[in-house]
């Protein structure tokens, strides 16, 4: 079934009314990942832009027409090592487990129980939608936040010049920990998007599934609304966020030797706006650099 | 049902919000542009985009909250963004 | 596990290991910590024999270690875990949540002083300073006592009146290393008392779902506050209910919420919690034999407080000593004296009090010192009235 009858045919299980903003890259790809996970899925989703937005319920109503819990910010993957182990031990490992946590959730303060999780091979798939910061919370800046990203608590002024740090790459951190499946996805290319999160589902049912997806925030990043998915698609063009799976130990990277400069989306975010000629060169130098270690990881 | 008040649960009904009269602008589909891809379906944010058996796919304006990225996205350019209360 | 009950000689880590593994958790959370490390490897030695079907995930922090267990008991599981000071303190964000979410589990506590100064030895100051986190707390005399709690805490956990998790919380090194005459039930007492698992609590299950935790208003989130309460004051009787039914079935009863020696005729009383009782009912014959007419009361739970149990008790007394294994920032005394004065605050007859302190960070509290605080005691209270000067065990 191709990836377009899938969605169409597929049960949105989400709210049709939540908060998220305009142009939401993340709810998106929410509403994607339970219309291919469907209705025999525990949810979790800790606090963040999803949570903020309704998808874990108010007072005495679900946000998704599955079971959700909210997790601590820092202990969703240990939260789903529990869960996990106790549906395995009921025998009933048909139950997908699913985790949907922003990087903050992720990459920092959730990174200890996360790490764990994938050591120890737990049974569950953890997605992490990465828009490069706490937006929920006024858009602070994050371990995966862009070097020179202007961000509420890494502004620009005399003595500032945004994030002097390089993103914390995710994705072959956690590649590096043994797991069933690892994956990086954009929902630019919602059709390979679509059959990771299939695999991951599948892969979790063996060991750890992790995929990290590239999430536009136009009100964080400041571009239009509109633009969130040529934004992400000029990202993987750029080989900024290359497109590449784990699977069991083998690589597979969706290579372009052609890439775009990444000048032609980084400018057109407003949290970029400040950068000297010299950022743009350090960041095209990092995509670079980046997508060479992949194609050596994947030969 | 009687509300025990022991672990805070949802379990009523589903949390919704008005999120269609956010909109300054809403999506108009030309359907004789459109070459029915689905695309616009895929990238729609709120889920206000669905296709029938036939493959016909129609804007609901319930929840539309008028990002524009269906008509940004459209290969065929067959949505236009048109200015609410025009 | 034997069908009869044996007679062993054992630290209160294995008694605790062993009461766990005679209510047959789902899943143990495991994460090292002084001094109650051994608790998690005597299960895991059950678990590598073949002695106890119960998966253990081997966590990497005390702070995943409660968030597992969490994720377990809400998928509808029994679980178990076992933790001390730094310990407690890294898992208190998920440790608060536990009981909010009115989740039932048992976790054994070898309480230890909490640093700073660096220290990794005995004392009460972990525990008591998350007595306000929502959790039921139980002190153990002795190791038999360890393994009985651990057998009745998940009995009172469970009940649909308390949903509550708890604590049994037992003295670092002096209960959890060393060894004391214990007696093990069999298997068949243990099923008997629980009988078989059934769920009461809330669970995520696409069977039935629903939002587990929603986001809550200031209108109604009183009430689950208010609902928790009540569970406390329930869980009161309950404890007392579970004594007595434990008696039945295994032939030894504690007294419920609090036990007293030698209290009636008494005028004076030292109050204890937890290994100090021991050495206090021993320091109370003396003290008689001496001519002092004291008694003692041991308070066994910490939370919910028998706080009308302990002013019927005191009531008409003289005087009375709280020996704390900790401090309470803030006042000059310890925890736990607090707690009492305030039970007796509404008294006809106020009665004199002294607070005392000793016990930190590993330090012995014995008999003969015991015996100084009740000479002092005694001496004080013919002169004062009131609150007396904290006595400081040296």
């Amino acid at each position: 079934m191709n990836y377009i009858d899938l969605l169409r045919e597929s049960e949105d299980l989400v709210t049709l009314g939540m908060s998220a903003c305009q142009g939401c890259a993340a709810e998106m790809c929410l509403r994607r990942v339970l219309q291919v996970a469907g209705r025999n899925t525990i949810m979790t989703i800790p606090p963040g832009c999803m949570a903020g937005a309704g998808v874990v319920g108010w007072n005495f109503d679900n946000g998704l027409k599955v079971p959700v819990h909210i997790p601590l910010l820092d202990n969703t993957a240990s939260f789903l090592s529990g869960v996990s182990n106790m549906y395995q031990r009921k025998n009933r490992q048909d139950v997908n487990i699913i985790a949907f946590a922003g990087d903050g959730a992720t990459a920092d303060c959730g990174f200890q129980s996360l790490s764990g999780a994938a050591e120890r091979a737990e049974k569950f798939l953890y997605i992490c939608y990465d828009n490069e910061g706490y937006m929920n919370t006024g858009f602070q800046r994050s371990s995966t936040s862009s070097k020179g990203s202007k961000t509420s608590t890494t502004p620009v002024g005399i003595k500032g010049g945004g994030k002097s740090q390089n993103q914390k790459y995710m994705p072959l951190i956690m590649a590096m920990h043994n797991a069933e499946y690892v994956a990086t996805a954009s929902p630019s290319n919602m059709k390979d998007l679509v059959e990771k999160v299939t695999k991951g589902i599948e892969a979790s049912k063996r060991g750890f599934a992790y995929i990290h997806i590239f999430s536009p925030c136009p009100t964080g990043w400041g571009h239009d609304t509109n633009l969130s998915i040529d934004i992400a698609k000029k990202a993987v063009k750029s080989n900024f966020f290359p497109l590449f799976e784990v699977d069991r130990g083998n690589w597979k990277l969706l290579d372009n030797k052609n890439p775009i400069p990444v000048s032609e989306w980084i400018l057109r975010l407003k949290k970029f706006s400040h950068l000297s000629d010299n950022d743009i060169i350090a960041i095209q130098d990092l995509a670079d650099k980046r997508m060479e270690l992949l194609r050596k990881l994947s030969s | 049902m009687s509300r025990n008040f022991i672990t805070p649960i949802g379990d009523e009904g589903i949390y919704t919000l008005d999120t269609g009269s956010w909109r300054t602008f809403r999506p108009i589909m030309n359907k004789d542009k459109c070459v029915e891809c689905g695309i616009c379906m895929s990238f729609c944010p709120v889920g206000s985009i669905t296709g029938n058996e036939q493959k016909i796919y129609a804007i609901d304006y319930g929840f539309c909250k008028g990002c524009g990225i269906c008509a940004y996205e459209c290969p065929s350019k067959a949505i236009d963004m048109v200015k609410e209360g025009d | 596990m034997d069908k009869k009950n044996k007679i062993v000689a054992i630290s209160g880590n294995k008694s605790a290991a062993i009461g766990a593994a005679l209510s047959k958790p789902d899943l143990i959370a495991a994460y090292p910590i002084t001094p109650q490390s051994s608790v998690v490897e005597a299960l895991a030695d059950m678990i590598a024999n073949g002695e106890i079907d119960s998966t253990m995930v081997h966590v990497e922090s005390e702070h995943s270690a409660m968030s597992v267990v969490q994720g377990a008991t809400v998928a509808g599981g029994r679980t178990f875990t076992a933790t001390s000071a730094q310990g407690l303190a890294l898992m208190f964000e998920p440790y608060f949540r536990m009981s909010t979410l009115r989740l039932p589990m048992v976790m054994a506590i070898a309480t230890r002083e909490m640093t700073s100064p660096e220290t990794v030895w005995s004392g009460q100051q972990d525990a008591v300073t998350v007595r306000d986190a929502g959790w039921i707390q139980v002190f153990a005399e002795n190791n038999q006592e360890i393994l009985d709690m651990v057998i009745q805490g998940y009995k009172l956990a469970e009940h649909k009146a308390v949903l509550l998790p708890v604590n049994v919380c037992y003295d670092g090194f002096y209960l959890s290393h060393l060894t004391e005459r214990v007696e093990i039930p069999s298997q068949e007492l243990a099923d008997e008392f629980l009988g078989s698992y059934s769920c009461n609590h809330v669970t995520l299950d696409p069977d039935k779902p629903m939002a587990v935790d929603p986001l809550t208003s200031s209108e109604i989130l009183w009430r689950y506050r208010k609902s928790h309460l009540e569970a406390m004051q329930n869980a009161l009787e309950i404890i007392d209910e579970v004594d007595i039914e434990f008696d039945k079935v295994f032939g030894r009863k504690y007294g419920g919420a609090i036990d007293t020696y030698k209290i009636d005729d008494a005028e004076l009383v030292i109050v204890t919690m937890g290994a100090t009782t021991g050495t206090a009912r021993v320091a109370v014959d003396k003290a008689r034999d001496m001519g002092y007419k004291i008694g003692l009361l041991k308070v066994r739970f910490l939370r919910p407080f028998p706080s009308q149990r302990i002013k019927e008790v005191l009531n008409g007394k003289k005087a009375y000593a709280v020996i704390d294994k900790s401090v309470s920032f803030g006042w000059n005394t310890g925890v736990l004296y607090n707690e009492i004065k305030s039970a007796v605050s509404d008294l006809d007859r106020a009665i004199t009090s002294m607070p005392a302190i000793g016990g930190l960070g590993g330090a012995d509290i014995s008999v003969d010192m015991l015996l100084d605080c009740i000479k002092k005691l005694d001496e004080e209270s013919k002169n004062y009235n009131g609150q007396l000067a904290t006595y400081w065990f040296e």
